[in-house]
């Protein structure tokens, strides 16, 4: 006999294994401080090829500019201008990600637990049946 | 207005049942949208240009997750413009590169409101989005409506200057790259409409969520005034040409956008706001509770009071067979009611053998009775069947008294 409650944690389970699980399996398999720290590198890593793009894009729109009366003094100061830009983003954007990975890693460890628990319900419904 | 909430109702019933064909269907609509307007703009590739092929990718990606059609479009536009420049090409390129890196990396599932942004902006009714977005959305939003205005200005820029964008030799190549970039990047047209998009964002988004009756229809009306104001102002000061009329156009569809979704997300009745005050041990609580606008759709069923016309005449045929055997009588001495036999009716329907009656469904049996009756009286047989003498409504009553009368 079909049973309503068995089929509906079922379909649950399935739906969240689907969706957010496979990221969720892959998240919760580190821990949450090596997570948090691999994601930051890699922020650091993404952010310096983007901030390299937007400096590229930036010296091209404004190139007739930049090589007017161009010497060594303000060079200087354009490069520290684009390094502490760049060290004002690093940090801002490595704030962010911190908080938002710690968040993500948080949710899914949640999501798991609930997973879990659903899991060991759906085996003591078939112990129960097999009884 | 209960018009509309019946057919709110009923339109999200229907969407319950045929969610999964609605949602490719919107799907679909969203992908000739956007690859209609990708094409249009910049179908520089004759093969994937065509209304076909169009209708072909919203097919295929009406069927594919949201994201992957972003992610065709995104292709689509790259393969366009390497086809038309390579400066263009490599610029698109790194502006599409920007973009992931710092937004859609962290929220992917959020790209497909840039797609929406590029479309209303397509329609010419820029106004839409960022009133939808501060009332569906957070204030995050802006910038998926921000980067969407900018993809769209990229395309249009590429479609109004494509004559002196093509490029020669290496000279021309350099050239191209330069013109282009500051096409795209020092475009006033397109920071403004960048800055009434994030302002209107958070300017809904605020209004919608302060504790205020009609916080949606205010939130949209003054989110639609702002970003009209905004679009006239700034196009005043940066010597930019705006269409009068389409402004007009764009306000009222705002309008109407906004009040839509406000009917259909969140429907309240201010006219029963009740503001509680209550206190714990540490904090005192100020509450404004709404109620919602609950409306039950009216259910009509069709109660069939005959059988259906196929059994009804075969159960005549195997009645007037037996009676034509035995006209009065039956072996357990049930009396067949004549007068119903060539024309079934409710009697018929709903007639029992008072054998069969037991302890148990006598009082189902009872409510049938009672529900025979009342219909008979409806229909006016009460005369004829008690002219028919069957008896069966008496002989029941009698059961159910002798019942009662043991049980007592």
């Amino acid at each position: 006999m079909l049973d309503k409650r068995k089929i509906r944690l079922m379909i649950k389970m399935s739906m969240y294994e689907k969706t957010e699980g496979r990221e969720d399996f892959k998240i919760s398999s580190y821990y949450k401080r090596d997570y948090v720290s691999m994601q930051r590198w890699l922020n650091v890593i993404w952010i310096t090829i983007g901030y390299g793009i937007l400096v590229l894009l930036f010296s091209i729109c404004n190139l007739e500019l930049l090589m007017k009366d161009l010497t060594i003094s303000k060079l200087l100061i354009l490069f520290a201008v684009a390094v502490i830009v760049y060290l004002i983003l690093l940090i801002g954007y490595g704030g962010y990600a911190s908080s938002f990975y710690k968040k993500k890693h948080t949710r899914a460890k949640q999501h798991m637990k609930k997973y879990y628990r659903d899991l060991s319900r759906l085996e003591k419904m078939d112990m129960k049946e097999k009884q | 207005m209960s018009t509309l909430l019946v057919m709110k109702e009923q339109l999200q019933k229907l969407y319950a049942k045929y969610s999964f064909y609605i949602l490719r269907v919107m799907q679909f609509a969203l992908g000739v949208c956007v690859f209609g307007s990708i094409n249009s703009n910049i179908g520089f590739i004759e093969a994937v240009s065509s209304k076909l092929c169009t209708v072909g990718f919203a097919l295929v990606f009406a069927f594919l997750p949201l994201n992957s059609m972003v992610l065709a479009a995104a292709v689509l536009i790259l393969a366009q413009l390497f086809t038309f420049s390579l400066p263009v090409g490599v610029i698109s390129l790194a502006i599409f590169l920007v973009m992931y890196i710092f937004y859609i990396r962290f929220t992917p599932k959020k790209a497909w409101l840039i797609a929406v942004t590029v479309i209303g902006l397509t329609f010419k009714i820029p106004f839409v989005v960022p009133v939808a977005f501060g009332l569906l959305g957070t204030s995050s939003l802006m910038v998926p409506a921000i980067l969407g205005t900018m993809v769209y200005y990229m395309l249009h820029s590429v479609k109004v200057s494509a004559s002196a964008l093509q490029s020669g030799g290496e000279q021309a190549l350099m050239d191209g790259i330069m013109v282009f970039t500051k096409q795209v990047l020092v475009h006033k047209e397109m920071w403004m409409m960048a800055v009434i998009m994030a302002i209107v964002v958070l300017l809904v988004y605020g209004i919608r969520t302060r504790a205020i009756n009609h916080a949606w229809k205010t939130a949209t009306v003054v989110g639609v005034i702002t970003a009209a104001l905004l679009n006239i102002i700034g196009g005043i000061v940066l010597d930019i040409s705006f269409p009068t009329g389409m402004i007009v156009v764009d306000v009222l569809v705002a309008v109407l956008t906004g009040l839509l979704l406000e009917l259909f997300f969140f429907s309240v009745d201010y006219s029963r706001a009740e503001n509680l005050q209550f206190e714990d041990d540490e904090y005192y609580y100020y509450v404004k509770a709404i109620p919602k606008v609950g409306v039950t759709v009216p259910n009509k069923q069709v109660k069939h009071i005959t059988e259906p016309q196929e059994e009804n005449q075969k159960e005549t045929r195997f009645k007037m067979e037996e009676l034509r055997k035995n006209p009065t009588t039956k072996a357990d001495g049930y009396q067949q009611p004549r007068r119903n036999l060539e024309k079934p009716s409710i009697h018929e329907t709903m007639a029992i053998h008072a054998e069969q009656i037991t302890e148990e469904n006598l009082e189902k049996s009872v409510n049938e009775l009672l529900l025979t009756k009342s219909l008979n009286e409806e229909l006016g047989l009460n005369q004829q069947v008690n002219n028919d003498g069957m008896g069966i409504t008496r002989s029941l009553e009698e059961i159910w008294e002798k019942n009662i009368k043991s049980k007592s």
